[in-house]
């Protein structure tokens, strides 16, 4: 390989590799809202159901489900690490705004009963937050509406009683996981 | 006038320079797609690699992937700097 370079080419050499780079994003995001989209509505409208039209002394045992699926999303993104052979700035930004946001909603599930049950509000703004940045890391319009589709279910929620909360939630997490998130998975082919 | 600074001997160099410059976009690397994407011989971009490296400009982690050895490299602050110094003296000429 020659050693000597003139100015052009080695501004040439700093475009291609720089623009090599930028090739690179991964493409898995739509697989975390598929998921969490599918578990939340599924247990949201359970809890619904057992506690509005049954006597069932549990009805949330329907979140039981996020153990299994926070054990899934584990394991899909250390086979995703160890697929890839790079790691990019934007890929790492990506995972923190859903690390902070998921710390966030945990503080928020530990205390519910000191922002009076409203806990179903603020998860929904939570996640409105987190698919609002996502949409916009990834210059995706479907999850920014998604991310309007949730803060406006929260809103609603705060004016509804515990119970209907959980409907409202199925139906944020519907208008904004799952069908952005579709949409996300055909883009993505 | 402007003075025209010296360019970095380490970097004006084909192979470095592109490593350098694909590195400076990523949060990290591994070596199989540093090869790949500046179609150097393994041999040839270990020894740059080295390079780069005693000169504190990267930083080389060796670990394993399954049983396989695994090389990541990942650029530091000095590389940073030294990155944009070179890119601030290139455009120096160019003007």
């Amino acid at each position: 390989m020659k050693e000597e370079l003139s100015h052009t080419e080695s501004l040439k050499i700093i475009n291609e590799m720089i623009s090599e780079a930028k090739n690179n994003y991964e493409q898995s995001g739509s697989f975390y809202f598929l998921l969490w989209g599918w578990v939340v509505m599924v247990a949201n409208l359970g809890h619904y159901f057992l506690d509005k039209f049954t006597s069932f002394e549990y009805p949330f045992i329907f979140w039981l489900l996020t153990f299994p699926a926070a054990i899934l999303a584990a394991w899909h993104g250390s086979r995703q690490k160890n697929k890839s052979q790079v790691k990019t700035h934007f890929s790492r930004l990506y995972g923190e705004v859903w690390v902070a946001i998921g710390i966030c909603m945990v503080l928020t599930l530990l205390f519910m009963s000191k922002i009076n049950f409203n806990h179903s509000a603020i998860i929904l703004l939570l996640a409105g937050a987190g698919t609002y940045l996502s949409g916009r890391m990834l210059k995706f319009r479907p999850l920014i509406f998604g991310a309007f589709a949730l803060w406006l279910a929260g809103i609603v929620c705060f004016s509804l009683p515990m119970t209907d909360q959980y409907l409202v939630g199925a139906i944020g997490i519907l208008a904004g996981y799952l069908i952005p998130g579709y949409l996300l998975k055909s883009a993505e082919k | 006038m402007k003075g025209f600074s010296p360019l970095d001997p380490l970097l004006h160099s084909q192979l470095r320079l592109a490593v350098m410059s694909l590195l400076i976009s990523l949060e990290s690397a591994e070596f199989t797609f540093i090869k790949e994407k500046t179609g150097a011989t393994a041999g040839n971009l270990s020894v740059q690699i080295d390079k780069l490296s005693t000169a504190g400009y990267i930083e080389v982690i060796k670990s394993f992937k399954g049983k396989k050895p695994l090389t990541t490299c990942k650029v530091t602050k000095a590389g940073i700097t030294a990155f944009e110094t070179y890119v601030q003296a290139l455009k120096n000429y160019i003007e």
